[in-house]
């Protein structure tokens, strides 16, 4: 990947604007991230509370690239073959069953054992060839020939065994094939990790990574934000909602609205023809930003401070 | 400009951020991309290859802050001053007289008529400082500072009682001497330029101070914290005084993070595990022969099950409420940990730490279950409890003086612990030399452990833990 081919990234700025023409508005951290990580040609490791767009990031950038993304889930127990690559057991056995006959005419004229042993090794693995490997998401990020965007999504959820297999590829952009030998990437992928924190990382993984970490959003962040995914939403509206869910973030819960929940909301008092905050409003919708039935029963005897905070700004 | 970068990466080290070459070569590439002119970009940056958890992040925040505040302006080839620089040079410069521009020129003419006179003073006026001096030369100045600094080796600063020593190094390093010489001239010539020059001395002075205070601040802040800790894990865990608990509560988290990272990296059996070769043919034979569908051995590993039981009597409290911080925050590691509390009568504590953050949990176990201790009753209620789920994969580990005041120590429940159980600690907070002196029960109930320690500080507790951790992660 030459600098020069994506002209996209030259500069900082650049790459806010062209998030921002994709819908995607970060803060100029984020676009720091992306350009260093660019420039270095270093995986980023993205952490952050859950929804605040650490997917979203991968995916933009890969639209800006026009590159194709690829995305690797982590879930406990997914090990390399699940991710790296595995060779094709069923065909196989297949075709050493198909090719049992041709052994025969292979075989003619051999004599005992030694000379038949002799000639089989002359045709090489052929079974252990690319031709029987599946790749996997790693794999494959690395045969794209312009390049790609590898997205492994919550690395935290994964094994510790799997991070020490991302090793290789992340600091080298190799993965090593017993039966074949070294696969170097045609051109070095974006590399995008993304955690929720629900386990420390291994140093070793964290080191090979520039570390972003995506808090919430500032107000004005926020506004723009909804602004650029729900255009239809009037001004004032969107400052007071905007204002409400900041506060919202200030109290104890379980679990804190995310910037996708307040696109939601912002989506469902449109929907309702909402033009301004009240109780009744706030009070009926307040599932689509709050999930858990101990948040929405501790925010309930908040919520008059809270609207009328929201509001009188 | 690196060794600048490096000496920051040194600061933030000595602040517990733990920064790798790799990632110093990181901090340097970035760098060099960026540029050093703009300040928000730099700090991202840096962050991005240097810090990587969110207290690390704000340790470094911090320490950007006060580094690049006053070193920044040798960076930018430009010249061009950073806010903070600028803000600090201001204010000493107010002792300069900028208000009344005749005023420098009226005291610059008195010194040089002074000068006249004495040839010394004329040199001391044509030197580099002085003329810094007189001519409000901020930047020039604190580039001097700087490099005088890094003469002396103030970075090597560790107590505050040195900054009297460093500030007169720094001061010599400057070529305060001459100025101080001519000030002693010009008293004994009752010169008319005296009180300009002592000022401009004062200046000086003032300068070199803050300077030396501002890189005690960065410098010594992280050793003196090293050091406290080093010694805070030494001291006696029910001596040390209150207001260092929570110090310690710290240091205790820190050391049982180590410990995870340590032992979370054991390699697991492998899940798949082998291929299953006589079942995979097995399920051939109805395909005549070809084997579709493969089978792996798969190979059950039972996590390890640890069962902590800790006399939070008055004696012991101190040390229990420790031994359960470890355990506790070793989650990661130890995912089955059940707790007990004893004194007069046992009861399970585990909830508590589902309940309620680590430290409130300890507080209201000690509330609930403190008093004078009977080891014979509670065991009792421990058999009671919990000795039927006790298997071959558990660990026990019992905290305790064994101080029993006298009573049925029932080691004959011990005894079938220690049979059941994978294996049986105990950790004793007093010497060896005390056990079972008095009324310690300790040497009897050592017969019926796999293994006793001597356990009263935080080095011997991170220790045991420890080899718990690889005993049990051997499984």
């Amino acid at each position: 990947m030459k600098i020069k081919d994506f002209p996209q990234l030259d500069s900082i700025e650049k790459i806010e604007q062209g998030f921002e023409s994709f819908g995607y508005i970060c803060s100029t951290q984020i676009a720091t991230a992306v350009f260093l990580a660019f420039q270095l040609r270093k995986p980023i490791l993205v952490e952050g509370p859950p929804g605040v767009g650490k997917t979203e990031l991968a995916k933009t950038t890969s639209q800006l690239l026009d590159l194709p993304l690829i995305r690797l889930q982590c879930y406990e127990g997914l090990d390399e073959a699940k991710a790296l690559y595995e060779w094709k057991y069923g065909k196989q056995l297949l075709y050493t069953q198909v090719l049992k006959e041709k052994l025969g005419d292979l075989l003619q004229g051999a004599q005992g054992l030694a000379e038949s042993v002799e000639r089989l090794h002359q045709f090489g693995d052929i079974f252990y060839s690319p031709d029987f490997l599946e790749p996997r998401p790693l794999l494959k990020a690395m045969q794209q020939d312009r390049g790609a965007v590898l997205l492994i999504d919550e690395v935290d959820k994964s094994d510790y065994e799997f991070e020490s297999l991302l090793l290789e590829l992340l600091s080298d952009y190799q993965i090593s094939i017993p039966e074949i030998g070294t696969v170097k990437a045609k051109t070095a992928p974006m590399v995008f990790l993304t955690s929720n924190n629900t386990r420390d990382l291994s140093d070793a993984l964290k080191r090979r990574c520039l570390h972003l970490y995506i808090p919430f959003p500032t107000i004005e962040l926020e506004e723009r934000i909804i602004r650029s995914r729900v255009p239809d939403i009037d001004d004032v509206l969107r400052h007071q909602l905007v204002q409400f869910v900041h506060s919202l973030r200030q109290l104890d819960l379980k679990k804190n609205p995310a910037i996708s929940e307040t696109i939601d909301w912002a989506r469902s008092l449109l929907l309702l023809h909402a033009d301004k905050l009240d109780e009744e409003l706030i009070r009926t919708t307040l599932n689509v930003l709050l999930k858990f039935e101990d948040d929405i029963n501790a925010t309930q005897p908040e919520l008059h401070g809270l609207i009328s905070e929201a509001t009188a700004r | 400009m690196n060794s600048k970068l490096l000496s920051f990466i040194q600061i933030l080290r000595s602040r517990d951020v733990r920064i790798s070459p790799a990632e110093t070569l990181d901090a340097m590439d970035i760098a060099a991309v960026l540029g050093f002119s703009n300040r928000t970009f730099l700090h991202d940056g840096l962050a991005m290859a240097l810090a990587k958890t969110p207290e690390e992040k704000a340790t470094f925040s911090q320490c950007f802050d006060q580094f690049f505040t006053q070193k920044l302006l040798e960076f930018s080839s430009d010249g061009e001053l950073s806010a903070g620089a600028e803000g600090q040079a201001a204010e000493s410069a107010g002792f300069l007289p900028q208000g009344a521009p005749s005023r420098p020129d009226n005291a610059e003419a008195l010194l040089q008529t002074a000068a006249g006179e004495n040839a010394q003073l004329q040199t001391l006026l044509d030197s580099a400082l002085m003329q810094n001096l007189m001519q409000n030369n901020r930047n020039e100045l604190s580039l001097a500072l700087n490099q005088a600094g890094e003469r002396v080796g103030l970075a090597q600063i560790q107590m505050f009682t040195q900054k009297g020593q460093y500030t007169r190094k720094m001061l010599d390093e400057l070529g305060e001497e001459q100025i101080r010489q001519a000030v002693i001239e010009l008293e004994r010539d009752n010169s008319p330029a005296l009180p300009q020059l002592q000022r401009y001395r004062d200046i000086l002075r003032e300068q070199v101070r803050d300077y030396v205070e501002r890189e005690y601040l960065l410098h010594a802040e992280g050793k003196n914290k090293q050091f406290m800790d080093e010694i805070l894990s030494k001291t006696r865990l029910n001596n040390l005084e209150h207001h260092y608990l929570h110090k310690v509560h710290d240091l205790v988290r820190k050391m049982a993070k180590k410990l995870a990272a340590k032992h979370s990296r054991k390699r697991r059996v492998n899940k798949r595990g082998q291929l299953n070769m006589s079942k995979t043919i097995r399920a051939g034979i109805a395909n005549d022969g070809i084997m579709f569908k493969t089978y792996w051995k798969q190979v059950r590993k039972d996590k390890p099950q640890i069962l902590a039981i800790c006399d939070v009597s008055g004696s012991v409290a101190a040390y229990a409420k420790f031994l359960l911080l470890f355990l506790y925050s070793l989650q990661d590691v130890l995912p089955k940990v059940r707790s007990f509390a004893f004194s007069s009568h046992l009861g399970e504590v585990s909830d508590y730490f589902v309940d309620y953050p680590v430290e409130k949990a300890i507080e209201l176990i000690n509330w609930k279950y403190g008093g004078a201790t009977d080891y014979g009753n509670s065991l009792l209620d421990f058999a009671k409890l919990a000795l039927d789920d006790i298997n071959s994969n558990t660990t026990v580990i019992i905290l305790g003086d064994a101080r029993n005041n006298n009573g049925d120590p029932k080691l004959e429940i011990m005894q079938s612990i220690y049979q059941r159980a994978r294996q049986v600690i105990w950790l004793n907070p007093e010497s060896r030399r005390a056990w079972g002196t008095g009324d310690s029960d300790m040497l009897r109930y050592q017969s019926a452990c796999h293994f006793t320690a001597e356990c009263n500080n935080l080095t011997q507790l991170e220790r045991i833990v420890d080899q718990l951790l690889k005993s049990t992660s051997t499984a």
